[in-house]
């Protein structure tokens, strides 16, 4: 649980008419930036292998994965999952609580 | 490819996380320079025409630029893509900053407590961090730039270097400081006999804009201000890594903690357009207090509004209608003239400039063109490849 808020206070404006396109721009543009995060991991992963010799493609192939990296690889399905659908979570969940001067304001406080 | 910030401070990302940011980076430069420049092109192709069409005459000034680009579906992909870009940026640094946050303030705190380099930090816990500050989360960043999360804490200063960072897409200088170098040393060019002791870098944050005039003034006493104990207790730390002997202070702009006629310049930059009006004001008349005769006022900031074309003015003011800066308009909609003429200045000692970025020219091309009149065009205080800072100072007399 990150100690630093993730989401900044008050409303997010709505550029288009149709109900959900501003969240599906949102979703949209998470997804690309982790689909580049997993193309450059990728392009690293082959370039480490082939510099130490390995030809990973059919090795790749051929892996049978243990129960524990089975359960790693549910956790980052879901937390990959919940960073793209961030912004539905954000606007209908409060999840912190920000420092005030004279104390403490909930994130829902629209700005004075 | 984002650079990493060059200093002690700096924290290092791990792999995926600076791919991530080095995106948010990318597609904010794609976002400002390539849609940008469509958005542009549709607006003179398609909007102002419709506009005219429809009323005769073109559109006088942003809001009417505005009200006619709501309607547009491409200012909306524009828009959105900005401000999703926006948040990631800020998204793209907390973790990071987050899970070093102990090392953080242990290193930030050795950095200070060492006597190798000069330089103070001075905090008052007496003052208040007014609604103006506290109750926004000014550019989207979370929590703002005054919350603490931690004894003695120094990550929210983390937080605004490192998003600053991927938000600058590699166009504000080697660590952020282009326009500390820029302004500080089109004063030393322009100015050869202007011999500065005391200078005031007002509402510093951490003191990327405050450094290079140390650098460029080594002679002079240099100091930082700002309203956010993190962001100064980082401040401290980072020059002291920088190897530069500077103070920070504690202090509200609209209280300058200086007797009269005690500082020879008193600059900021990016600071006036997140202030309220009353507030800017009453800044200006503390500059004007505690300025020698002879001292200067210089103020790096976006253009007047009252300079630039409608549709330059609607652009410009993206920021106030949509990165939480209520202020942003409402200051750039006021003749800057009247502003220091109000607090007692000389009209006649007013001066304009719109500078080239000193760190990515050589000097004798930033000179040349430093010195021109300035030019107010699309490029004129809009972060983009072709970026030129604008900025107005005032003599009060000698």
């Amino acid at each position: 649980m990150s100690r630093i808020p993730m989401q900044h206070r008050g409303k997010r404006p709505r550029f288009f008419e149709a109900k959900g396109v501003d969240e599906l721009m949102s979703m949209v543009l998470e997804l690309t930036t982790e689909i580049w995060v997993v193309k450059k991991r990728l392009y690293l992963l082959e370039r480490v292998a082939g510099a130490e010799g390995v030809s990973l493609t059919p090795e790749i192939e051929n892996y049978d994965l243990s129960e524990a990296e089975i359960k790693d690889l549910d956790d980052l399905r879901h937390a990959l999952i919940a960073k793209v659908i961030r912004v539905t979570e954000g606007e209908f969940v409060p999840t912190y609580k920000v420092a005030e001067s004279n104390g403490q304001a909930n994130q829902n406080e629209e700005a004075a | 490819m984002i650079k990493n910030l060059s200093h002690e401070l700096a924290l290092p990302p791990a792999r995926d996380e600076h791919t991530r940011q080095e995106f948010v980076s990318t597609l904010r430069n794609h976002v400002l320079d390539k849609m940008a420049a469509s958005m542009r092109r549709r607006y003179e192709a398609k909007i102002k025409p419709d506009f005219e069409r429809a009323h005769g005459r073109a559109p006088v000034d942003g809001e009417e630029v505005h009200d006619a680009m709501l309607r547009d579906s491409y200012f909306c992909f524009y828009s959105a893509a900005r401000y999703n870009a926006q948040e990631m940026v800020h998204q793209s640094v907390i973790p990071l900053v987050d899970r070093n946050m102990e090392a953080l303030n242990d290193r930030a705190h050795k950095l200070r407590e060492s006597q190798d380099v000069g330089g103070t930090l001075t905090l008052d816990p007496r003052i208040e961090v007014p609604r103006s500050v506290s109750s926004i989360d000014v550019h989207l960043s979370p929590g703002s730039y005054h919350s603490e999360y931690a004894d003695n804490d120094a990550s929210t200063g983390a937080l605004y270097d490192h998003a600053s960072n991927v938000f600058a897409f590699n166009q504000m200088g080697k660590n952020n400081d282009d326009i500390g170098h820029s302004f500080s040393n089109y004063i030393r060019i322009a100015h050869p006999n202007f011999k500065p002791d005391n200078i005031l870098d007002v509402g510093c944050t951490v003191g990327h804009n405050t450094v290079p005039w140390a650098q460029t003034f080594p002679d002079a006493h240099v100091t930082g201000v700002d309203i956010a104990p993190a962001l100064l207790r980082y401040g401290s730390a980072r020059a002291k890594s920088m190897g530069r002997a500077v103070d920070f202070k504690q202090m509200n702009s609209t209280a300058l903690d200086y007797p009269d006629a005690s500082v020879d310049v008193v600059f900021s930059s990016m600071f006036l357009h997140e202030l309220p009006l009353k507030d800017i004001r009453t800044y200006f008349k503390e500059a004007y207090r505690v300025l020698k005769p002879g001292g200067l006022f210089l103020t790096m900031e976006l253009p007047p509004n009252n300079k630039m074309e409608a549709y330059d003015r609607f652009y410009l003011d993206w920021d106030c209608y949509y990165n939480k800066e209520p202020y942003y308009k409402p200051f750039r909609d006021q003749d800057y003239v009247e502003l220091c003429t109000d607090a007692g200045f000389p009209g006649s000692k007013f001066f304009e400039v719109v500078l080239p970025r000193y760190t990515y020219t050589d000097e004798t091309e930033f000179t040349a063109k430093a010195m021109q009149p300035p030019v107010f065009d699309h490029r004129t205080g809009r972060l983009s490849e072709e970026l030129q800072w604008y900025g107005f100072g005032i003599w009060k007399p000698a």
